[in-house]
């Protein structure tokens, strides 16, 4: 593992990028030497609010993927599994999309030759409807105005056209039940350690990004990026190294503290009752790949009532993929009814991970361990 | 009334259910309340086969299998050990009382231990109650 800044030499990337374009050039690199047939990553919708995952396979393209999207949460890792499993990917993830990539390896879905994987630390992301909702409240701003969003030192930020800013405390938001997704509030897994590198602001000097290499795959692309002239790069100082240690810690300690306060809730959630059976959470799920031949599709559990028995439509799930929820909260996201669905996920990965020190998504161990022959008890 | 509890019993066929035919055999008295299903190994048990009986009215689910390291199928056991903890975190969440779920391994011999466990589950049972499922 070691550390690196860098920054685009290329004017136009180093423009529209976040924190000097690293990412971008990076992706412009691999697709320039053929490397890889194409990058997944966000392009912008109709605004801020919303991107779109988009596979890019012109490097003129690319500057638009540039910049970062706090208020369009999305998924990579099931998109990868689903319709870009034969080509070659370079791909930009959260550590929760890292996690589930991971998670897809282990299950033989993904393979991991065929992806590159360059991080993003997250410190949590806003769903659109709340982030639009609380740019009107907190900030009397017309959320249309806004130009560009950003999450720094405990703030959430808001650019209008003119340049002026406007932070409001995180803390506070989510006190008044806005600001980041539930899930996210909850994530202890800030830098995608598991991705090849692992890039962000944190401890950077403005205009640059800070990159922790993270393999030999990581290595090269940064030493290749290099040579190919698109990418400056000197060592980070001690103090940077510390600083973002710093921000880490504080963000993981945030996060527990509201697992201590959620995890509580979970016996006494009422919203079960709401569930119609659509299974939209089981089919954005990320770790569940079973589709036609899962279980809540056969006639034993379908023909059971709406709504149906928690225990024999949740549990059934939790008992499938629990131990490897990466809590990337889409299930949230989707249901039709409001029901806080990765909640009793996330509290039974960490469950498991009491029990057996398996963090999903995180730890080394090949096979996930329910899967595994192994002679031992838990 | 407690005599309506039901028991749902999971046995695997080369241990656990041949105990039940040693304990009937030998006409050892045990509650009625147990309804068997027999399996060919406790490993092919899935959680979601505990899930259903709960939410088809069981107030009480057993499985019984081999003694680790006497699987006929070498790892089975083993499996369903590691299964059944994460039955019992998920029971938790949802308001089903841990002594509601039970396993024991009992070898094709073990009569008289297959007879005093149903008698306990049992009466766990009966100061439980019948299972409200929320």
């Amino acid at each position: 593992m070691s550390y690196v800044l860098a920054k685009s030499k290329n004017p136009d990337i180093q423009e529209a990028g976040e924190c000097g374009g690293a990412v971008t050039s990076i992706f412009k690199y691999l697709l320039d030497e053929n490397i890889v047939d194409g990058v997944l990553a966000l392009s912008p919708g109709d605004d801020i609010y919303d991107g779109v995952p988009t596979f890019i396979t012109d490097s003129e393209d690319l500057i638009k993927t540039a910049g970062s999207y706090h208020c369009a949460p999305t998924m990579f890792g099931d998109i990868i599994q689903k319709y870009l499993s034969d080509k070659k990917v370079a791909v930009s993830v959260k550590p929760c999309d890292i996690r589930s990539i991971d998670e897809l390896i282990k299950r033989h879905k993904i393979n991991p030759d065929n992806i590159f994987t360059v991080g993003l630390n997250c410190g949590g992301t806003v769903s659109p409807v709340t982030g639009r909702k609380m740019i009107e409240l907190f900030y009397d701003i017309n959320p249309d105005d806004v130009v560009s969003e950003e999450i720094d030192k405990g703030q959430f930020i808001v650019e209008l056209a003119d340049g002026t800013e406007k932070g409001v405390k995180i803390h506070e938001l989510e006190h008044e039940g806005y600001g980041r997704r539930l899930n996210c509030q909850r994530c202890d897994v800030k830098i995608p350690r598991k991705a090849n590198i692992a890039c962000g602001n944190w401890g950077a000097s403005d205009g640059w990004t800070f990159i922790e290499i993270n393999d030999e795959k990581g290595e090269e692309l940064i030493k290749g990026a290099q040579k190919a002239g698109i990418l400056e790069t000197k060592s980070p100082s001690q103090d940077a190294i510390d600083a973002r240690l710093k921000v880490e810690g504080i963000m993981i300690k945030m996060a527990k503290k509201n697992q201590d306060v959620n995890y509580e809730k979970v016996s006494g959630i009422k919203e079960w009752d709401r569930c119609i059976r659509c299974c939209a959470c089981r089919d954005v799920c990320p770790i569940c790949w079973c589709y036609e031949n899962c279980e809540l599709n056969k006639s034993y559990f379908n023909a059971s009532d709406v709504p149906p028995s928690p225990i024999a439509f949740q549990g059934i799930r939790l008992s499938h993929m629990s131990f490897s929820c990466c809590d990337c909260g889409q299930c949230d996201d989707v249901c039709p009814m409001d029901i806080p669905v990765s909640l009793i996920f996330d509290k039974l990965q960490k469950k498991y991970q009491d029990r057996t020190g398996y963090v999903a998504g995180v730890s080394d161990d090949v096979k996930p361990p329910l899967y595994s022959p192994a002679k031992e008890e838990l | 009334m407690s005599d309506e509890l039901k028991i749902v019993g999971l046995l695997c066929n080369w241990c656990c259910y041949g105990g039940a035919d040693t304990a009937g055999t030998a006409r050892m008295q045990y509650p009625p309340n147990v309804r068997i299903i027999r399996v060919m190994c406790s490993g092919r048990i899935n959680p979601s086969m505990i899930f259903k009986a709960f939410e088809e009215g069981a107030d009480g689910v057993f499985v019984g299998g081999c003694h680790i390291g006497d699987c006929h199928y070498d790892a089975g056991n083993y499996k369903w050990s590691r299964r059944s903890k994460i039955v019992e975190d998920i029971l938790e969440e949802f308001g089903i009382e841990k002594e509601r779920f039970r396993h024991e391994w009992i070898s094709a011999s073990e009569g008289e231990k297959f007879q005093t466990t149903m008698d306990e589950f049992y009466k766990t049972l009966q100061k439980l109650g019948p299972l409200e499922l929320k």
